[in-house]
C-alpha cells in the first residue's frame, strides 16, 4: 500500500497552483496528481515521495490535508491490463471509490492507484490474481 | 385618494392634542396591566400622572427586541388572552420568535391603516389586488389582505412561491394591483417579459415593502411594468405593514401618527435628533390594545420631517431607510441576524465558528450564501462526505433562519479574521 495526500481546495483560479508551489518550494517530488471536483470545491489527491513532510508543510500553509492509504498496482503497458484488474476487484464484490494513475516511472511499469472500502482485501485479491502491488518505498526517487 | 381625511390631514396642533390624550390613556392602562412596564417606570421614579402630554413622551422607558424576547411569548400583552384574536410571529436573534398579538380593535386599526396605504396608492373598490406576501405567521400576507378587504377591493390571496400561477391569474383575472416585495416584483416583471406578456396585464399599482429598496429600483419597476410603485413600511412589533407609506410624490413615508408616535434618536446618546437628521427610528403605540409598546427601538435609520406634504397630508414623513443600527439583514422579507447563523453552526460539530454571509440579488431574488470553513480535524477526503456535510449545514440553517440557504465550504483560515468585531456579512445587493 502507498500513502496519498488529499487536499481540500476551492474551485477557484490558482487554487491548485497554491498547493503545488508549497511542494516545489520544499523540494517535494510529485509522483501523481488527480483532482476530483464538484461545482464548489475539489479534493486534490497527491502521491509524493515524502507524504508526512508534505502534509506538515501544507497544513502549516493553511490547507485542510489528510493522509490516507491507497493500493498502487503495477500494470503492464498493453491492452486489457486495467480491465483485468478491475474485474478482479469487482468479482471480489469491492466497490471502487476512485482511481487515478502514475504513468511515467523511469522505465518501470505504470501504476494504477485505487481506493476501495477495504484496502487490505483489495491488496490480497490483486496479489492472488498475479498483480504486483507497490509499496511507498517503491515511489522514492 | 385620501381614505381618512380627518385623521390624515389634521393640523399639527390637532395631532399634538390627539396624541397627548391617547398617550395619557395608554400609559395609565399599561401601567396597571403590564408588570414589565410598571416595574420599569417605578425604577425610573415615574408614575402615570407624570405623563400629561405627548411632550412627556421622553420620560418613558425604551423598549427593545430583547425585551420582547425576555418576555416570550405573551409577557408584554396588556389584555387577557380571551381578548386576543390573532397572533403573529417573526424570527428572533436566538431562535426564539418575536410574538405579537392583536385584539379585534387592533385588527380594525391595522386594516384601517392598510386601507389608507392602498387608497394613497390609488387602489379602490373597483380594483383587484394580488397579495403576494407570505400568508401565515409573517404579517405581510394577512396584513395586506385585511386592509384590501376593508377598502372594498377584490383580494386575490396568492401568498408567495408560485410565480407562474401568479402571472396566469394576473392576466386571466385582470389584476390591477399587487402587493409583494420589490425584488419579487422585479422577478415577476422579468418572467412577464420573457413570456412576452407585458402587454396582457392590466396592473396599474404596486405596494412594495418588507425589504430595503431604493428610488432607482422603484423607477425600474415603474418603467418595466408601466405602473406606479409605492413604498409601505411596518414592523410586526408595532403593527405589521401599514405603519407608514409614501404617496404619489414619493417624498418620504407618511407615518400614521394618530396611532404610532415616531421619534428619531441618536442610537449612541439616545438624545433626539433634529428634524432632517439621520438617527434611529423609535415608535410608541398610542392605541394598540394587546401589545402596546413604549418607545420601541426599531434599529432602522431614517430622518423625519413635519412639513405638510404636497399631497395635502399633514402627517410626519420619514425618509427612505439609510440602513440599520444593528447587523440585522432583511432577506426576502425574513429578518436574519448573523448571530443566528453562528448559534446554528455551533450545533454542528464538524464546522468551525468561522463563517461569512454573502447576500446577493440574482435575477432580482435575494440569495443568502453562507461560507463555512472546512475544519482540518473533520476534513474527510471523500467528496460524498463533504457533500453530506454541506447538505446538513444547509438543513440546519434553513430551519434556524426560516430561509433557504446556499452553503459553500471554503478552505481553512480563508475567512478574514479581524480584531474586535468580526466582519461577518458582505451585502452585494446594490441599493443606490
Amino acid at each position: 500500500m502507498i500513502r496519498q495526500l488529499s487536499v481540500f481546495v476551492q474551485n477557484e483560479i490558482g487554487s491548485l497552483a497554491g498547493v503545488t508551489s508549497v511542494l516545489k518550494d520544499n523540494g517535494i517530488n510529485l509522483r501523481a496528481i488527480a483532482s476530483f471536483d464538484t461545482p464548489e470545491f475539489a479534493i486534490l489527491r497527491l502521491v509524493v515521495d515524502q507524504p508526512e513532510k508534505a502534509k506538515e508543510l501544507l497544513f502549516a500553509s493553511g490547507f485542510a490535508v489528510k493522509v490516507s492509504d491507497a493500493v498502487a498496482v503495477e500494470l503492464e503497458d498493453k491492452p486489457g491490463e486495467l480491465d483485468g484488474m478491475l474485474h478482479a476487484i469487482a468479482e471480489a464484490k469491492l466497490g471502487i471509490n476512485y482511481i487515478y494513475s502514475i504513468v511515467l516511472r523511469n522505465g518501470k511499469a505504470p501504476l494504477m492507484i485505487v481506493n476501495t472500502d477495504d484496502l487490505l482485501k483489495t491488496t490480497v485479491i490483486l496479489k492472488e490474481n498475479g498483480y504486483i502491488v507497490a509499496e511507498q518505498e517503491d515511489l522514492l526517487s | 385618494m385620501i381614505w381618512n381625511e380627518t385623521k390624515e390631514c389634521m393640523s399639527r396642533d390637532e395631532i399634538h392634542n390627539l396624541q397627548s390624550v391617547r398617550l395619557k390613556k395608554m400609559v395609565d392602562r399599561v401601567y396597571h396591566s403590564v408588570e414589565f412596564y410598571r416595574k420599569k417606570m417605578q425604577q425610573m421614579g415615574i408614575e402615570p400622572g407624570d405623563i400629561n402630554s405627548i411632550d412627556d413622551l421622553r420620560k418613558l422607558p425604551f423598549t427593545t427586541k430583547n425585551d420582547l424576547r425576555d418576555n416570550y411569548p405573551f409577557g408584554l400583552f396588556a389584555v387577557p388572552q380571551s381578548e386576543v384574536v390573532r397572533i403573529h410571529a417573526s424570527s428572533g436573534t436566538t431562535g426564539k420568535a418575536t410574538v405579537v398579538g392583536y385584539t379585534r380593535k387592533d385588527i380594525d386599526l391595522w386594516q384601517e391603516c392598510v386601507a389608507r396605504v392602498l387608497a394613497m396608492a390609488g387602489v379602490g373598490k373597483n380594483d383587484k389586488i394580488q397579495v403576494a406576501y407570505g400568508y401565515g405567521l409573517f404579517t405581510g400576507g394577512l396584513g395586506l389582505h385585511y386592509g384590501a378587504e376593508n377598502l372594498g377591493a377584490t383580494v386575490i390571496p396568492m401568498s408567495s412561491g408560485n410565480t407562474q400561477k401568479l402571472i396566469t391569474m394576473m392576466q386571466d383575472f385582470g389584476a390591477t394591483a399587487i402587493a409583494c416585495t420589490p425584488s419579487y416584483l422585479l422577478h415577476i416583471a422579468e418572467t412577464l417579459e420573457e413570456a412576452g406578456a407585458i402587454g396582457n396585464i392590466k396592473l396599474k399599482a404596486a405596494i412594495c415593502g418588507a425589504e430595503p429598496w431604493t428610488e432607482n429600483m422603484r423607477k425600474e419597476i415603474e418603467a418595466r411594468l408601466h405602473i406606479k410603485a409605492f413604498d409601505i413600511y411596518g414592523l410586526s412589533e408595532i403593527l405589521g405593514p401599514g405603519v407608514a407609506a409614501d404617496c404619489e410624490f414619493h417624498n418620504g413615508l407618511h407615518v400614521y401618527e394618530d396611532h404610532f408616535v415616531p421619534e428619531v434618536i441618536n442610537p449612541e446618546t439616545l438624545e433626539p435628533c433634529k428634524e432632517g437628521e439621520v438617527g434611529e427610528l423609535v415608535f410608541t403605540t398610542i392605541t394598540k390594545e394587546a401589545l402596546p409598546l413604549f418607545r420601541y427601538r426599531t434599529k432602522d435609520l431614517t430622518s423625519i420631517t413635519y412639513d405638510k406634504c404636497e399631497c395635502g397630508r399633514t402627517l410626519a414623513r420619514i425618509s427612505r431607510f439609510k440602513g440599520r443600527s444593528d447587523d440585522m439583514l432583511i432577506i426576502r422579507g425574513v429578518n436574519v441576524f448573523p448571530s443566528q447563523v453562528e448559534t446554528a453552526l455551533l450545533e454542528i460539530a464538524e464546522t468551525s465558528p468561522h463563517y461569512m454571509l454573502i447576500v446577493d440579488r440574482i435575477n432580482n431574488l435575494d440569495i443568502l450564501e453562507v461560507q463555512v470553513e472546512v475544519e482540518e480535524r473533520f476534513f474527510s477526503d471523500e467528496i460524498k462526505d463533504l457533500e453530506k456535510l454541506t447538505q446538513k449545514i444547509a438543513r440546519v440553517l434553513q430551519s434556524a433562519l426560516g430561509l433557504s440557504v446556499k452553503v459553500k465550504l471554503v478552505e481553512p483560515k480563508t475567512i478574514q479574521r479581524s480584531e474586535g468585531k468580526a466582519k461577518r456579512v458582505i451585502d452585494k445587493r446594490v441599493l443606490v
